[in-house]
């Protein structure tokens, strides 16, 4: 049953329209993620749905309540902001129990509720140090823990680990997740990168321009890119004209204006009714356990992925030929 | 390894800081001297011109209508400045743009023509002039106390931090007390220091505005130049102290909010 629902949300900044009829719905315990480049609205449709700005039309409900004019105090969410925003002045118990403290607890059910969110989230031994005292990824969690002690029906989270250095960032992803799914807490997160949205998403909105481009699970919006803009921002997508394509498999019809095909697709063995691409190998990157080359062939650039192997020997300059199965190559809109 | 100063680096600042400490060591000593004209150091010295000014009701009054105005006008620039800059730089920010050129506007006044214009304004308009007073001079300080809140503000990220507190259930009041004001409260307090010392050593409006009917530190100092060099330097070295006070507390309170940043 659908739990959050937006439906025709419309904004605009200074006569310039950055929302254009958005409409999201969303189940109660999902984690969904806006996910779209700088500048695409992805935090403006966020601050709408905390009720921390107005939307110029469209409607919100939460919980089958129409929330649009509610206050963001009275909105019964939660959010950690890019920043953190935590309270320089407090402790990280005091932090944690702020929203506690506005919803008059007793002094006992809050310093229970606070210790648990301390143990939920590894502050443990942090109570009482202050905002400052503590790293980037420690002040995430109080951010975190603060804004889920109070039991909000959705959460929300703008970038909240785009400041942190990878490795953190991975494992507070996976932290991350894991208490989302203990507490079955409905989440919406905002972020720019795609390999953080796949990993922690039950189900992504692509937003581009205002607009949501594609939205669906992870393995969708990665498999079936419905047009350039998504293919191209999820992955590294090659994206070939049905001229270059044609160009490219040596005479092979490809009546669509724009296809798409993952660089992984591109295998060296041989596929039965695949097609074939003969071309120089160039630019070859070793990223770890994936090699990333390029391979020109009648004029047409092409990147592909392949696991790195030791025993497959990939050499600037050379022929090579890769094959691709049909159903790999997806037409787009 | 060190580094070579040359001579010429020491000699130039010798000679600032013998520029700067002369006079006022001049100042102490002659307020301590019970004579000094004719020969090169004083002929005696002595605590008389110390304990006459001490005696003397009308320099404890003056201090005291001295610390009054200035504490008056920096508690009332506290009062309705510090929530109007807070609206301003977290509600309204497109309006500091107009705020800053209007606070600009009060370093171009000369004070000797904003002292002509109020006296032409309020002479007859039966308002005590020491309430001008007061009034001109939470405008003289407004540069200071603008500065100083807007800039803590800002340091503290405070539209995040009232957007965080709203979100957790508080409402704009109590996030204001709770979260705001004791993060600000550091450059709130070296403002209205900075703002305090300023106003205690201000001469031109107070003397115009109301001179001797309500006379401070600075008329009465202004009168006892014409009296005795002596007295005059002792308000010098005791007004010098208590600004020298004014500023430790100052340096103590910034280095305190540097430490806990």
């Amino acid at each position: 049953m659908t739990y959050v629902t937006v439906e025709k949300i419309n904004k605009s900044f200074k006569g310039q329209t950055v929302l254009h009829d958005i409409n999201l719905s969303f189940k109660q315990g999902e984690f969904v993620t806006l996910l779209g480049p700088s500048g695409c609205g992805k935090t403006t449709l966020l601050r709408i749905l905390a009720g921390l700005i107005d939307p110029e039309q469209g409607v919100i409900k939460i919980d089958g309540k129409d929330v649009t004019h509610v206050k963001a105090k009275d909105r019964k969410i939660g959010m950690v902001f890019q920043s953190y925003a935590l309270f320089p002045n407090m402790t990280v118990a005091e932090n944690i129990a702020f929203g506690l403290k506005m919803k008059k607890l007793d002094k006992a059910a809050i310093q229970k509720k606070v210790a648990r969110m301390v143990e939920l989230t590894g502050l443990s031994g942090k109570e009482n140090s202050y905002p400052r005292e503590l790293s980037g990824g420690q002040q995430q969690r109080v951010a975190l823990a603060r804004s889920i002690v109070t039991g909000p029906k959705v959460l929300l989270l703008d970038e909240p680990l785009s400041a942190l250095d990878a490795q953190i960032r991975k494992n507070l992803q996976k932290q991350l997740r894991a208490i989302q799914k203990e507490l079955n807490m409905t989440t919406v997160l905002v972020t720019h990168d795609q390999e953080e949205a796949m990993a922690v998403s039950d189900r992504i909105y692509i937003l581009n321009e205002g607009y949501i481009a594609q939205s669906g699970t992870p393995h969708e919006i990665y498999t079936k890119p419905v047009n350039e803009f998504v293919a191209r921002f999820i992955g590294n997508y090659n994206v070939f004209k049905g001229e270059e394509l044609s160009l490219l498999t040596r005479g092979t019809e490809f009546p669509h204006k724009l296809y798409a095909v993952r660089p992984e697709a591109f295998t060296s063995q041989m596929i039965d009714n695949g097609l074939e691409i003969i071309g120089k190998v160039d630019k070859v990157m070793m990223l770890g356990n994936v090699t990333r080359y390029e391979l020109f062939s009648n004029g047409v650039s092409v990147t592909a992925e392949h696991l790195h192997k030791s025993n497959e020997d990939i050499q600037e300059g050379t022929l090579k030929t890769l094959y691709i199965d049909k159903k790999d190559v997806i037409s787009l809109a | 390894m060190k580094i070579k100063r040359p001579f010429y680096h020491y000699l130039t600042i010798g000679a600032v800081l013998l520029y700067l400490i002369v006079p006022l060591l001049g100042t102490l000593i002659y307020s301590f001297s019970t004579q000094w004209h004719k020969t090169i150091l004083p002929e005696g010295l002595t605590f008389h011109w110390y304990k006459e000014l001490f005696g003397d009701s009308v320099f404890l009054k003056a201090m005291g209508r001295s610390l009054i105005l200035s504490f008056g006008a920096t508690v009332l620039s506290l009062v309705i400045m510090v929530p109007t800059i807070f609206s301003i730089v977290v509600y309204a920010p497109r309006l500091e743009k107009f705020i800053q050129s209007l606070i600009v506007l009060t370093y171009a006044m000369p004070g000797v023509i904003i002292a002509v214009g109020l006296i032409r304004a309020y002479a007859n308009s039966g308002i005590s002039m020491v309430v001008v007073t007061v009034g001109a001079y939470f405008v003289g300080i407004l540069p200071y106390m603008y500065q100083g809140t807007r800039n803590s503000l800002r340091n503290i990220h405070a539209v995040s931090l009232m957007e965080a507190a709203e979100i957790l259930g508080a409402g704009q009041f109590t996030a204001f007390l709770k979260v705001i004001l004791p993060n600000i409260m550091t450059g709130i307090l070296v403002s209205s220091l900075l703002s305090f010392s300023i106003l205690f050593g201000e001469f031109v409006l107070v003397n115009l505005l109301v001179g001797g009917s309500f006379e401070t530190i600075q008329v009465f100092l202004y009168k006892k130049l014409n009296v005795s060099g002596h007295i005059a330097s002792a308000i010098v070295v005791c007004y010098f102290i208590l600004i020298c006070i004014l500023s430790v507390v100052i340096v103590k309170v910034t280095r305190s909010k540097k430490e806990t940043v």
